[in-house]
């Protein structure tokens, strides 16, 4: 385990919307990482760049290479060659990224969305202040405090969710630390170390462990040189590199190194074939780049919300500014009326309340180790209708583990959970004894000293991932490694190669009677088969016959089937007279025997499934969510792993399953039929958009295998093309949002017509009535009947009139009818809260009753609602009522007049979702389901 | 990806809203058929039928809970306002200027008094019964015809030099000027708790006229009072006929060419006139000016 895993996975949201990425970091960036820093290549580059790259110098010969590139591989560039192509090609280093500034950032959040119309608002009443003031010294500054208010909510929200937003992304390591900074380069044929930035193309490099590749480079000599490719593919195995041209596709080919890889073990000389933006990692990085530019859903919906809402807000304005002129208001008056219908209309909280509940969201997913780059992108999950999952380290645990074993002619299975201690198997046999030697003995793999309080798994261990989950393994069955090594002295040791593809090792024997040594051989399973004439089986030697060859070919089969790496293991106890105590072996010329072995088992390796991951996939299969798999393994591992995790179901079959299954061509199998499909990604790579589109449509559980960087980019752009045919569904909302079918990002508003109608002509008409209803309360009560108030306006106005009469022919004076009016305002905003609630209330749910549903499930809620109470009464009753504010203290039976409106308000809506749950598809759905 | 990038020109949009607007390939106008235009009109229709009835329905039900006699709160009404006749209002407040030798310019002051004082004519009047006692005219009963209750009768005369029956002008051509001075009405209202009749005193606004002769003010009916047979009062329905008292205040020593402020309030127990908000609560105030 070279790795150490990072606790936090990362969701990517700027960059893609719908295709929820999570990766494990492991300290380097992955290229998604990219996304957010380089952000400034043009569109039409994009399309160009995403064609597979056309790169042949991989099907070169050295020769060819150094006329291409007018080097030479000896003597490596001369240094006033190398200054021109610098100068000309620019240094090899990726371009910045155009980093937004901080004020730009923030002026953003300041002026986005909703802020602008509450901007104006402000600024409106000033303007209307301004007015005033001009024409009276002494005018009121109620309009000046409104618009401070404005402001304030605007910069108050804009600092919060700037400094979110400043949090998260502090957190995200930058990319430009996995650039490589020196480079061993042969100029003037002498080696050199410059600065990585100075390569130029036809330089000739070396590498060697530990280093990172700093150019895209060909490879021309190795010496058991390995990358780690995970900077760009996401795959951490290590994969050899040498001189070879081994496949058409540059990527895939063995002498091809790419920048900003890491080079693991071995050395290797190679010329450098492309440097900075051309290099592929830098074509990813603007090719990543160029998919951030939507706008995320919630700011979409948001945006769409705001449209209405002004909308609506100023043509009410306006009707009413018409209004008021028509009934001889001066005008500068009706402006302000104007400017007060607008601002009214406008929910200045709603701005607050998104990126507060955004932020709890954000804080919650943060405790589920996911953190939230982007505030908005909380939304963005709610909507997500496909998932594309990397494989390695995301739905697996990015370790080799023990899967299966098989020895006397038995498969058993292993124990890969996270700490595997539940290993269950039969280990009284004496071919596990045998087997259990042969593990820990012929193995190089070594803990780093210094860790005995580290629990087993958590180890860190020098070697590579086979081995090291091999040493693991035998540590946690047996115990003490390193002991029992040392017990058996190591004599010789042939280590690892892929022209032998086995790994050998000579020891003595723990035992101080037996003075023979033991040869103990590891490596591909025919190989050993191969060395082997004997078999051993419950602890004796058996001769290998035809049987238990074929017994060998099915496990082997079977296991490889499962997407294992199966391993053989054999034995041999070297005879004592042949092989004294002084006996020399030498690994060069092989002076002891290889072949003749006892074949003891095999075992299988498998990067193993996250535990929580079957469990995760069923809950977003569950909520409509479509879950794919892309990864550069091996189809047949991908396709194990996307079964044992439940991408593809227990009962869904491939084209090729059920080509299998009826014994007859692929091509004769309706692909209708079936439901998973394993895409290649050398097949990805003929297909057209409208085939990928095809892929996508019929098949819901998909693989996408061996893809290169570009091919995921593709799939994901396809995955975005797809209009999910899912609806929003019954809910049980609020309190389990994975119930819940994911949002339809373009018929699913948030805002939409049937629930601006309903707001606005039926729960907003009956609100007003049941506010009238309190209004004329009031008046009636004192003294005003509602038959006496029609047309008294323009008297009740008139600051001349002090001996205004009643109903009941009392005579009121100016100030006696203002304070009578204010008492009005506030039995009518009291109505309003009163009904707010029953508004509240009927909007937890948008189908199911509310006695469905619960009223006490959500407990926040309650806290809201009295929290509001609270606030009216506050402004009714405390500080002596609020005098700028036109707030009375009201008579108590005033708070419940608008009670019945509130329950007819409920009523109302509970028939709504009573028939809507009755006649679905009806003219009343249809109309009245928002 | 592309599907959510598009970037739509004007044209484009306006086609699209010229779809919205008219659809000929489902008939569709703004969104819906005609017919389903006609369904969700109903719907409305029927929807606000509904909701008016039930609004007509609660103000129906409020009307119901009201006494016809008595308003359920007087919140306001502790204290009555005080007005002024003739009310001639400037930008701040009543405000009285003319001129004695222009007639014009107080004819209108003269006539508006003629006018309020046409509702104390005895015509006006006949319906009320003559009171003499003083005292508060409490009725529990409702004895008068209609099932209503007595009011006291107050004429014009009662206001004797101010009455506009002897002087036609009401002093204003000498210089001399009547005010009447007017209590709001309120139902139930009784002035003092101890048989003391409410008293009209005007003065000079003490502050702004410091150096001045005291106010010398004649008042009708004599002492400024309001006799107390006119309280309480029991509401337009039960005394349909009831008509506020009055008190004339004759001005007899106002300074020529000066503009004056004259403060009348009402005397009584339960009348206050110290409300910071409210101007005319128990006095008026006004500004007079007389030219010569």
């Amino acid at each position: 385990m070279g790795k150490k895993k990072s606790e936090v996975y990362s969701v990517e949201v700027n960059g893609i919307k719908d295709i929820e990425t999570t990766d494990e970091g492991d300290g380097k960036e992955k290229y998604r990482g990219l996304k957010n820093h380089l952000g400034y290549k043009k569109e039409h580059q994009k399309e160009e760049l995403k064609k597979e790259l056309d790169l042949d110098d991989h099907k070169l010969s050295t020769k060819e290479l150094e006329d291409k590139y007018g080097t030479n591989i000896i003597q490596g560039l001369t240094s006033t060659k190398a200054a021109e192509i610098l100068a000309q090609d620019g240094p090899n280093a990726l371009s910045p990224p155009k980093e937004t500034s901080e004020i730009i950032k923030f002026l953003k959040q300041m002026v986005g969305g909703f802020s602008i119309l509450l901007w104006a608002g402000a600024v409106l009443c000033w303007i209307a202040y301004g007015i005033q003031f001009s024409k009276d010294k002494s005018a009121s500054l109620d309009n000046v405090f409104l618009g401070v208010v404005l402001a304030l909510v605007v910069i108050f929200t804009g600092i919060f969710a700037y400094y979110q937003e400043a949090k998260s992304t502090n957190i995200i390591a930058s990319f430009s630390k996995m650039i490589p900074r020196q480079a061993l380069v042969i100029r003037d044929g002498e080696k050199r170390e410059i600065p990585a930035e100075q390569l130029v193309v036809g330089d000739i490099v070396e590498i060697k462990g530990g280093d990172q590749i700093p150019a895209d480079i060909r490879i021309l000599a190795s010496h058991g040189c390995k990358v780690d490719n995970s900077s760009l593919t996401g795959e951490s195995e290590p994969q050899s590199r040498s001189c070879d041209f081994t496949h058409e596709n540059p990527l895939e080919t063995k002498n091809i190194g790419f920048y900003s890889t890491t080079c693991l073990e071995g050395t290797a000389t190679g010329m450098v074939i492309n440097t900075g933006d051309r290099t592929i990692i830098g074509r990813i990085a603007s090719l990543a780049s160029g998919v951030g530019n939507e706008k995320t859903p919630i700011a979409i919906e948001i945006e769409h919300f705001v449209h209405i809402v002004a909308g609506v807000a100023v043509s009410i304005g306006v009707i009413f500014f018409i209004i008021a002129v028509s009934m001889k208001y001066p005008v500068l008056e009706s402006v302000i009326f104007l400017i007060g219908i607008i601002v009214a209309n406008v929910p200045e909280g709603l701005l607050a309340a998104v990126t507060v509940s955004l932020s709890l969201t954000a804080k919650r997913m943060a405790k589920k180790n996911c953190l939230v780059k982007n505030l908005e992108a909380v939304e963005t999950l709610g909507s997500t209708s496909i998932i594309c999952s990397d494989k390695t380290g995301t739905l697996t645990q990015n370790r080799m583990t023990v899967a299966h074993l098989w020895f006397d002619n038995q498969i058993y299975q292993a124990d890969t959970s996270e700490d595997q201690n539940a290993q269950i198997f039969d280990q009284s046999s004496a071919t596990w004894a045998s087997l259990s030697k042969i593990v820990t003995l012929c193995n190089r793999a070594e803990f780093r000293p210094g860790q005995e309080s580290v629990p087993i798994m958590k180890k860190i261990v020098v070697g590579d991932a086979s081995e090291t989950a091999l040493l693991k393994f035998s540590e946690v069955i047996m115990g003490d490694v390193m002991e029992r090594r040392k017990r058996n002295r190591k004599v010789a040791e042939i280590p690892f190669n892929s022209t032998n593809k086995f790994q050998l090792s000579i020891h003595e024997t723990e035992d101080p009677d037996d003075k023979r040594f033991l040869l103990v051989m590891k490596g591909a399973p025919e190989r050993i088969l191969e060395k082997c004439s004997t078999i051993m089986i419950h602890g004796q030697e058996q001769p290998l016959d035809e049987s238990t060859a074929a017994a060998f070919q099915t496990a082997y089969m079977e296991l490889g089937g499962l997407g294992e790496r199966v391993l053989g293991f054999c034995h041999l106890y070297l005879p004592e007279d042949e092989f004294p105590d002084t006996y020399p072996f030498d690994v060069e010329t092989m002076n002891f025997p290889t072949s003749d072995l006892c074949f003891v088992g095999l075992l299988s390796l498998i990067d193993p499934p996250r535990s929580t991951v079957p469990d995760a996939v069923t809950k977003c299969r569950s909520a409509g969510i479509k879950v794919i798999m892309v990864t550069g393994d091996h189809p047949i591992t991908a396709k194990a792993i996307a079964r044992s995790v439940g991408i593809i179901s227990a009962n869904s079959e491939t084209v090729e399953d059920i080509a299998k299954r009826l014994n007859v061509p692929v091509e004769q199998v309706n692909k209708r039929e079936a439901k998973a499909a394993v895409v290649n990604g050398m097949e990805l790579k003929e297909m057209s958009p409208e085939q990928l589109d095809e892929v996508l449509i019929n098949h819901t559980e998909i693989v996408f295998a061996r893809t290169s960087p570009q091919q995921k980019l593709i799939i994901v752009e396809g995955c975005q093309r797809q209009i999910p045919s899912i609806a929003l569904a019954y809910e049980k909302a609020e309190s389990d949002i994975m119930n819940r079918k994911p949002r339809h990002k373009k018929k699913d508003r948030l805002v939409n017509q049937q629930l601006a109608l309903y707001s606005y002509l039926h729960i907003g008409i009956l609100q007003s009535l049941g506010a009238f209803l309190a209004y004329f309360t009031v008046y009636a009560e004192q003294g005003f009947k509602p038959a006496r108030l029609i047309f008294l306006r323009s008297e009740w106005e008139d600051d001349n009139i002090n001996d205004l009469e009643d109903s009941y022919g009392q005579e009121w004076t100016r100030y006696q009818r203002k304070y009578l009016e204010w008492i009005g305002y506030t039995a009518f905003f009291v109505a309003i809260m009163v009904q707010q609630i029953a508004d509240l209330i009927i909007r937890k749910t948008r189908r199911n009753s509310i006695f469905q549903q619960g009223l006490f499930r959500n407990k926040v809620v309650w806290v809201g609602i009295v929290s509001q109470i609270i606030i009216a009464l506050i402004l009714s009753f405390g500080f002596g009522s609020i005098a700028a504010l036109n707030f009375t203290t009201l008579r108590v039976q005033y708070w419940f007049v608008a009670v019945p409106y509130a329950i007819v308000i409920w009523l109302y809506d509970e028939l709504r979702k009573l028939l809507i749950r009755r006649y679905p598809g009806s003219w009343w759905d249809k109309n009245m389901y928002y | 990806m592309a599907a959510l990038q598009e970037k739509k020109t004007c044209s484009q949009r306006m086609e699209e809203f010229r779809h919205y607007c008219w659809n000929p390939d489902t008939g569709q106008m703004l969104g819906r058929t005609l017919s389903k235009w006609v369904w969700i009109s109903l719907y409305y229709v029927a929807f606000y039928v509904v909701m008016s009835g039930l609004f007509a329905l609660a103000i129906y039900t409020l009307m119901w809970t009201i006494d016809p006699y008595t308003p359920d709160y007087q919140d306001q009404l502790k204290s009555p306002g005080v007005t002024l006749r003739p009310d001639v209002y400037g930008e701040r407040g009543l405000q009285i200027f003319y001129n004695v030798s222009d007639n014009t310019s107080w004819k209108d002051l003269t006539q508006t008094l003629h006018t309020f004082l046409s509702a104390y004519s005895p015509e006006a009047q006949e319906e009320n019964i003559n009171c003499s006692s003083g005292q508060y005219f409490i009725q529990k009963e409702f004895h008068a015809p209609n099932h209503t209750k007595f009011s006291c009768k107050f004429t014009a005369d009662m206001l004797q030099n101010c009455s506009g029956l002897t002087d036609h002008n009401f002093g204003f051509e000498e210089g001399k000027p009547c005010f009447i001075i007017k209590m709001n009405r309120i139902v139930n209202f009784l002035p003092s708790n101890n048989n003391t009749a409410p008293r009209v005193d005007c003065t000079f606004l003490e502050k702004d006229h410091k150096d001045f002769k005291p106010l010398e003010v004649d008042y009708y009916p004599s002492n400024g009072t309001f006799s107390l047979h006119y309280f309480p009062y029991y509401g337009k329905k039960a005394q349909p006929h009831y008509s506020n008292p009055l008190v004339a205040a004759k001005f007899l020593n106002i300074p020529k060419n000066k503009e004056v402020i004259i403060v009348c309030k009402i005397i009584a127990e339960n009348v206050s006139f110290d409300n910071p908000h409210d101007p005319y609560e128990g006095k008026v105030e006004f500004k007079l000016k007389i030219q010569k």
